[in-house]
């Protein structure tokens, strides 16, 4: 099987430091990744990499075999890769549903309907009407998370998702990224709770002052020497 | 409570419609001229209030406007109506040459952008001097037509207006909002914001630029700087920014209070009313930044159709 | 005959140079577009004006005075009104400012009248071989290299200095390294100001001084810093120079009308071709 997401060699230059340094990775369908690394390593910027935020310097981004890296971020999202963001990024004076509805272009009853079934898939079906910038901290981040889900994207990047996030809430959300895998979507999460990511991940893999310092499952991630020095030092 | 609102708003305009078979020849000119300016403010808050992408050069299409009708009818002899939709028509144009480069980018450049956009048409007008007149200015054939150009202008008002309804209840106004609350996350939301804020952009200079031919007509006079000065986006600006930007009625509400003001009080001083502009501005964007009727929207949870 | 040309746009472009790194000090370190630098930059040519007039006083000693004077008056801008729109939406300070800008305007056209105003101070020109250059344009080159070798001199080397630029990069980083970003922020709006009072003071002697002389000089200070990169203070520099070849270069062949809708011409087309400057800015 072809992987669905491939990276080859990417790097991205701000000023002289290059945030992202001839990373390359590849992911298959339907599996759960993670993407960890001490701070400053570069995890965001390769998201942004990934969805045209940022246009990588060199290498290439690939996409189902085709080439994305020169897309814009719009384009890059109806092709099928959703994300969500670190500091998170509803609007805020847009109603929870207008949240959702404002992704769409298809029909709006349908678009309507589909709002209203993931509203209730996070229980807050009765926030519908409320400005997104009053809701909590929690709630603002399943909206989010909803959003990315309105078109049903074949990936989805997640930013953090477990960042500020209470237990209960947090379990729900695991489960509905599990339930996203088992519908066949590929998730690719940046995250710095390491319960979260040995719990969730399939595969692992870390960064390092922009560069891919070690790829594996979990287990072996965590006991890996180089690993730890990264986080810790020497 | 809407449907009082509604009988009101149907009772204004039929009194308005009324109005110029009672009315004095100078009321009506005035009434024409409130009309031109919630035209303006109300097109200002297309690109400005909904993806709040600040536009400092929207005269440049009034002056578009203008100049377009002036020449059409002064030197090719067209029927006033037509030179002023011809007049839209080329502000449009004009929006789309302005636009394609400048939009791309994101605020402060497009802001940038506009504010040399007066000075560059001056510059032209100036140098197609054959055809416009240049700095000497451009006479139109008299007429008196104050009383169709007052219904003229008031369509106008009142199509925008509707626009901006139709537009603000639509998801095609909610990700025009987007724009202004989030672009970088609208973007990666899949909404093509270049293509929006165009749109927006373009929609907003058609009101300007009939209106803009309404004016020249109406004087029967232009030349630069009466049609390119400063002074009418900032009043443009003011009023859109004190009714509530962003809403529908809010420029219709800042355009009719500031201009009473206007004619009552500082018309007659004129450096003290343009400082007076200024220090507005400054207060609401400091003290009311959604203007009148955002706050009262945000105070009383009112739907965004006001 | 280029080669005139050549030094001519040197020399004006080193004035575009410091007024466009006042301006983008500003936006580097407040994400701010400040639409009144224009405007501090007509104050500071009037003070010029109004020192010479009543005093006598050379308009390069006067720079003593409008430097320092704007100075303040930016600090004070900064800490009133500013402030409080530097976390806003953009929307927000590109009105303030503009808002500001009107005031200014007109309340010098109140106090001073729009009439047009000159200082007669340094006429001729200085003969080079086959060069001639007007005196005024090339002291008052002098002084902007002056003024802004100064000021890198204060960014590069000063402790203050080094804070501006470190709040310019990340605000939070500085904030976390115990910087106190709201001096920060006075400080770099006045350093901004004193620059343009410094332009304004220079030109005082070179055009026709009235309420609405900035506008123009907002507009290309903006260009330099849309050539030269956000954010990028080197790239100021190479901006105002060049902006000021463009201009000479292209006055060989345009009439002095079009002439002005040269640097228009210029900044769609670098806004088309290039939009995160010439140099490597930080796209906003």
């Amino acid at each position: 099987m072809a992987p669905i997401l491939e990276l080859n060699g990417v790097v991205k230059r701000f000023g002289g430091v290059a945030a992202v340094n001839r990373v390359s990775l590849a992911l298959e369908r339907g599996r759960i990744y993670g993407l960890i690394g001490p701070n400053g390593s570069g995890k965001t910027t390769l998201f942004n990499c990934i969805t045209g935020v940022d246009q990588a310097d060199e290498g290439e981004v690939r996409f189902k075999g085709q080439r994305i890296d020169r897309l814009k971020p719009h384009q890059v999202f109806h092709l099928g890769i959703g994300r969500t963001f670190q500091v998170i990024r509803v609007f805020p004076e847009l109603t929870a549903l207008e949240n959702l509805l404002v992704v769409t272009t298809t029909g709006y009853d349908e678009a309507r309907r589909r709002a209203q079934e993931l509203l209730e898939f996070v229980k807050l079906e009765r926030l519908a009407g409320e400005f997104a910038g009053n809701l909590s901290y929690g709630q603002q981040k399943l909206v989010e998370f909803i959003r990315v889900l309105m078109t049903d994207p074949e990936m989805v990047l997640l930013d953090e998702p477990a960042a500020g996030v209470n237990r209960t809430l947090l379990n729900e959300l695991l489960d509905a990224v599990r339930g996203l895998r088992d519908q066949g979507k590929t998730i690719l999460l940046v995250e710095h709770d390491m319960k979260v990511v040995m719990g969730l991940c399939e595969t692992v893999f870390v960064l390092d002052h922009g560069e891919k310092l070690a790829e594996g499952p979990p287990g072996v991630i965590q006991a890996d020497e180089r690993v730890i020095e990264a986080y810790f030092g020497r | 409570m809407k449907r009082a609102f509604l009988v009101a708003l149907a009772v204004t305009l039929v009194a308005l419609a009324i109005y110029p078979m009672h009315g004095t020849g100078y009321g009506v000119r005035t009434m024409l001229q409130l009309f031109m300016w919630i035209a303006l403010a109300q097109s200002w808050n297309l690109i400005s209030g909904l993806t709040g992408y600040v536009s400092f050069g929207h005269v440049a299409f009034f002056g578009m406007g203008a100049y377009t009708a002036g020449i059409l009818i002064g030197k090719l002899g067209w029927a006033w109506p037509a030179a002023c939709l011809a007049g839209g028509v080329m502000a449009m144009v004009l929006a789309v040459v302005i636009g394609w480069p400048c939009l791309r980018l994101k605020g402060p450049y497009f802001a940038i952008a506009m504010l040399g956009l007066n000075e560059v048409l001056r510059v032209i007008v100036s140098y197609y001097e054959g055809l416009t007149g240049g700095g000497n200015g451009l006479s139109l054939p008299t007429l008196h037509a104050s009383v169709p150009i007052y219904y003229a202008m008031g369509l106008v008002a009142l199509a925008v207006t509707a626009l901006t309804y139709l537009i603000i209840t639509s998801r095609f106004g909610l990700r025009l909002m987007t724009i202004r609350e989030d672009e970088v996350a609208a973007e990666a939301m899949g909404i093509d914001t270049f293509r929006h804020k165009l749109y927006a952009f373009l929609l907003s200079a058609v009101g300007p630029g009939i209106v803009g031919g309404l004016a020249a007509r109406d004087q029967g006079y232009i030349e630069p700087l009466s049609v390119f000065p400063l002074i009418t986006t900032i009043t443009m600006i003011v009023m859109a920014l004190f009714g509530g930007k962003g809403t529908i009625w809010g420029p219709v509400l800042g355009a009719v209070v500031l201009f009473t003001f206007q004619e009552l009080v500082w018309a007659h001083f004129i450096y003290l009313h343009q400082l007076f502009f200024g220090a507005i501005i400054v207060a609401v964007v400091l003290l009311m930044p959604r203007g009148i009727l955002g706050v009262l929207q945000q105070k009383y949870n009112l739907p965004r159709t006001i | 005959m280029v080669g005139q040309v050549v030094i001519s746009g040197l020399l004006a472009g080193s004035l575009y140079a410091m007024v466009a790194l006042g301006l983008g000090l500003i936006f580097g370190v407040m994400r701010v577009l400040n639409v009144a630098h224009g405007p501090i930059l007509m104050l500071g040519a009037y003070t010029t004006f109004w020192l010479f007039h009543w005093f006598g006083l050379s308009p390069y000693l006067s720079l003593l005075v409008s430097m320092p004077a704007l100075f303040a008056v930016g600090v004070v801008l900064q800490r009133l009104l500013v402030r409080r729109v530097v976390d806003a939406p953009e929307l927000s300070s590109l009105l303030l400012t503009f808002g500001v800008s009107i005031a200014i305007v007109n309340l010098a056209q109140l106090t001073f009248t729009s009439d047009l105003r000159s200082v007669e101070y340094l006429t001729g020109s200085f003969i080079l071989g086959p060069f001639a250059f007007s005196k005024a344009r090339v002291i008052a080159c002098f002084f902007a290299v002056l003024i802004t070798a100064g000021a890198f001199w204060f960014l590069q080397k000063t402790r203050l200095g080094k804070a501006l630029r470190a709040v310019s990069q990340s605000r939070e980083v500085a904030q976390v390294c115990g910087i106190d970003v709201q001096r920060i922020h006075m400080l770099a709006f006045g350093v901004a100001c004193a620059l343009a009072a410094a332009g304004g003071s220079l030109v005082a002697v070179m055009v026709a001084i009235q309420p609405e002389m900035g506008q123009v000089y907002t507009f290309k200070a903006f260009l330099v810093i849309v050539l030269g990169g956000a954010g990028n203070y080197p790239g100021a520099l190479l901006g105002g120079l060049l902006l000021g070849l463009v201009e000479q270069l292209s006055s060989l062949f345009l009439t002095t009308q079009v002439n002005e809708a040269v640097a228009y011409i210029l900044l769609v087309l670098v806004l088309l071709v290039r939009p995160t400057g010439l140099l490597k800015g930080r796209a906003s």
